[in-house]
């Protein structure tokens, strides 16, 4: 339930501008969130932001998102980016996104530091594929991928600082609603959120 | 000896007075200054190796490790300082990046792990070096623990630990520069490990989730845990427990730092056999119907129980315990003199001379710290007291202490024995060199078993005490006896009869019914039963009542089974070697309807 009425609440704002550009309004923060190599429970955590969500979106525009039907990302102020980058595809969408927002916020263990997907660097990319696509128990017709439209996966899962400049990371796995939600309004009120021990979190 | 002159120095502008010959990190923790380290350990050698507790010293462009750099006179020392925060944050990012420290798939995260917190401490959301992602191995081969190498910061405290406490030093550092790793033996494996004593100190001084217990993994964050002290009741030295739990279920076990018998360390026995492997448990009581144990209330055994009793006359009944009961137990045992004929105390052969004979000397572990010469007759304490045989290994290995084993069977103490010797086989030409391996010993510790008890044992002994005479400068030597049964020397104190071969005791007059406590002795006590030949069944007694734990083969010879508390279920208190009486703490509630034993015992004789 609570995904929903989230999904519907962001849906709104998306057509809001237009019709609230004639007022002179502040400038609302234009926003696209990108899920890479993740599990999306770093979104669920955005999403867990609960009723602040109303909140939020007082305040920010989110313009691309995977809970957002749009095709290209277009400019924005801030790129929020969940999961690392593990193929071609996302490395590329990464630094469109880069060269396209003001400010680059990692979301997560996986962006921050490879996390879970990066379990697979220990280990040869092609015994990775082996086991993926012929070896597990229940495969039947055995194939590599080999069709020029799939994306061609890195030799190392890495995270976005390998990438590209990233201005910002919220580590946890995922990190806590209140986190992000402090993370956000620091940055909403042009401050930088501060670390500590008490809501930092890695795990 | 003088004492160490007082000197003062600044630590972050407050004036600290110190004895001369310490640490700057040993000055500030005494005074609350928090530095941090990752690789420093009290009770260790200072190795200065993870760089974390680094100081400036004004006046001096260097950087120093506070963990190693004695305080000086006059110094004023700032421990921290942007350009310190800067350095130590450098370093940690370093050791994130060198290996996989993915903390959502570690079971020790969520406020165990000493990196993750120093992390947190220095704020790091991010790593500005790019990740090796390095393929380590994890070896799983131990029954206990673990060791994951993807984890490892190599601060060494495994290492240094092995050494400076277990004194096996099993664990080392192989390989340079990034290929650096710590190595079991010559490269091997726990599991083909043969120095390896299975203490686990190692992973209990690990700082991160490189070694783990295999049986406290992903079950809750220790920090989260309940914390219960108590004492081990697996052999006469006594170690303090910290035990670890969480709803209602042990997670670890650790020993006690507070603890003056073990002063934290553990040996195998304590630290893993009593929890970590699954055990089958007697959990309600049992009567044998149609020739099979079969469930039963406790009402219906104790009336079984209590008709039998009234049956046999006061001549016909009799009561065997095994060495492992609480003080509070024994009272209880003692108090039944009058309904039952005899009471006797099941122990290993010669163990019953040894009750009658060892004292307990105050402070003897402490003590065993300054012997500089150690002599083992008739006990295996590398078997039996681990953390004894720590002492004595360290005691050897680290301050030259002599060594001398009289015993008949070999151990892994023996490798650093200056004589061992088998005690039947004694020529003058072994006199000789005993004589010449005591002669500069100043502080001599004897440490004996039961079977120093025998005749021959009693001649060595005595050989050893004239040896250890004629050195003028020899004091009196440290006497500790040993017995098999962790509190045996108590419970013969207490009054209760020391039986060393069961059969012809039980023969000795005719019996209806016999009670049998074995309590939580893992197989029932037939370790020291066997030794000395107990009659598989017992034919001739009508009732054998046994109250146990743990199914042996003394639960199958039983008419009736009674469930009995486990010592982390037990209170009340033991004596240990040293005749220190230590508090058992129930770290967990009675399992199942088991029962504690004296309270058994007074429903049984009620």
């Amino acid at each position: 339930m609570k995904k929903i009425t989230a999904k519907k609440a962001t849906k709104k704002t998306v057509r809001q501008p237009a019709a609230a550009a004639a007022p002179p309004a502040p400038a609302r923060v234009r926003i696209a969130t990108m899920w890479l190599s993740g599990c999306s429970g770093c979104h669920m955590s955005f999403l867990d932001l609960d009723e602040r969500l109303v909140e939020l979106v007082k305040l920010v525009d989110i313009l691309h998102s995977p809970i957002v039907d749009t095709k290209d990302i277009p400019e924005v102020d801030v790129g929020i980016v969940e999961g690392c980058v593990n193929n071609n595809e996302q490395e590329h969408e990464l630094k469109k996104l880069r060269s396209r927002c003001k400010v680059l916020i990692a979301l997560g263990d996986c962006a921050v530091t490879g996390n879970i997907p990066g379990l697979r660097n220990q280990f040869a990319l092609k015994d990775c594929l082996l086991r993926a696509y012929e070896q597990t128990e229940s495969t039947k017709i055995s194939c590599l991928p080999n069709d020029p439209v799939v994306p061609v996966l890195n030799a190392k899962a890495r995270p976005l600082q390998e990438f590209v400049k990233v201005d910002f990371s919220i580590p946890g796995c995922p990190p806590d609603a209140d986190v992000i939600w402090y993370a956000l309004t620091e940055l909403l009120a042009g401050r930088v959120p501060q670390w500590t021990e008490k809501n930092l979190r890695y795990d | 000896m003088t004492a160490p002159k007082k000197i003062s120095l600044h630590i972050d502008g407050r004036l600290c007075e110190t004895a001369d010959g310490r640490t700057i990190l040993e000055v500030a923790r005494a005074n609350n200054i928090a530095i941090p380290t990752l690789c420093y350990l009290e009770g260790l050698t200072p190795w200065g190796g993870c760089r974390l507790c680094i100081v400036e010293i004004e006046g001096s462009p260097k950087i120093v490790p506070a963990c190693t750099t004695p305080a000086t006179a006059g110094t004023k020392i700032i421990t921290q300082s942007e350009r310190l925060h800067n350095l130590r944050r450098a370093t940690l990012e370093l050791l994130f990046s060198e290996r996989n420290h993915i903390c959502p798939m570690c079971q020790y995260n969520k406020g165990d792990c000493g990196l993750q917190h120093q992390g947190y401490a220095h704020g790091i959301d991010s790593i500005r070096y790019p990740y090796l992602y390095p393929a380590l191995p994890v070896d799983v081969s131990a029954k206990y623990f673990g060791m994951d190498h993807n984890r490892c910061i190599l601060c060494g405290r495994c290492v240094r630990t092995c050494d400076e406490i277990e004194g096996a030093h099993t664990l080392d550092v192989a390989y340079r520069g990034i290929r650096n790793r710590v190595i079991v033996d010559l490269n091997q494996t726990f599991a083909e490990s043969l120095t390896c004593t299975q203490c686990g100190a190692c992973v209990a001084n690990c700082p991160t989730g490189t070694l783990f217990d295999k049986a406290a993994a992903f079950r809750g964050p220790l920090a989260s845990c309940q914390q219960v002290l108590t004492t081990c009741t697996e052999c006469p030295v006594g170690c303090g427990l910290k035990v670890f739990t969480k709803e209602n279920r042990i997670v670890t076990v650790w020993g006690d730092p507070g603890s003056p018998v073990n002063r934290g360390h553990l040996c195998v026995k304590g630290r893993y056999q009593t929890w970590a492997e699954p055990r089958e448990r007697i959990l309600t009581p049992f009567i044998r119907k149609n020739g099979s144990l079969q469930k039963a209330t406790w009402n219906e055994a104790l009336d079984t129980i209590r008709k039998a009793v009234k049956a046999a006359k006061k001549t016909e009944k009799a009561l065997l315990v095994l060495p492992r009961l609480t003080n509070e137990t024994a009272k209880t045992i003692t108090g039944l003199a009058g309904k039952v004929d005899r009471v006797g105390m099941h122990v290993a052969t010669n163990e019953a001379a040894l009750c009658a004979q060892a004292e307990y000397t105050a402070d003897a572990l402490a003590k065993l710290q300054d012997a500089d010469a150690f002599i083992i007759i008739g006990a295996q304490p590398a078997r039996d007291n681990g953390v004894l045989a720590a002492r004595i290994r360290t005691a050897v290995r680290k301050r030259g202490a002599k060594l001398l084993i009289f015993h008949t069977r070999k151990t892994n103490l023996d490798q650093f024995a200056d004589v061992h010797a088998n005690i039947v086989s004694l020529e003058h030409q072994l006199w000789k060199r005993v004589a010449s391996t005591l002669s500069g010993a100043k502080r001599p510790a004897v440490i004996y078993g039961p079977n120093a008890m025998t005749p021959i044992g009693v001649t060595v002994m005595e050989q050893l005490i004239k040896i250890l005479e004629t050195n003028r400068s020899t004091q009196e030597p440290l006497l500790i006896g040993l017995s098999a049964g962790s509190n045996s020397l108590a419970l013969a104190g207490a009054g209760i009869e020391a039986v060393e071969e069961v059969g012809p005791w039980l023969e000795s007059k005719p019996l209806k019914f016999l009670h049998i406590v074995a309590g939580d002795a893992p197989d029932g006590g037939l370790q020291v039963m066997e030794e000395t030949g107990v009659p598989a069944a017992f034919p001739n007694i009508d009732c054998v009542v046994v109250q146990a734990a743990y199914p042996s083969r003394l639960t199958d010879a039983a008419r009736v089974v009674l469930p009995a508390a486990i010592w982390c279920e037990k209170s009340g208190t033991v004596t240990n070697l040293e005749g220190r009486r230590l508090n058992l703490n129930p770290v967990l509630p009675l399992h199942g309807e088991a029962r504690d034993d004296a309270a058994i015992l007074e429903s049984v004789f009620a």
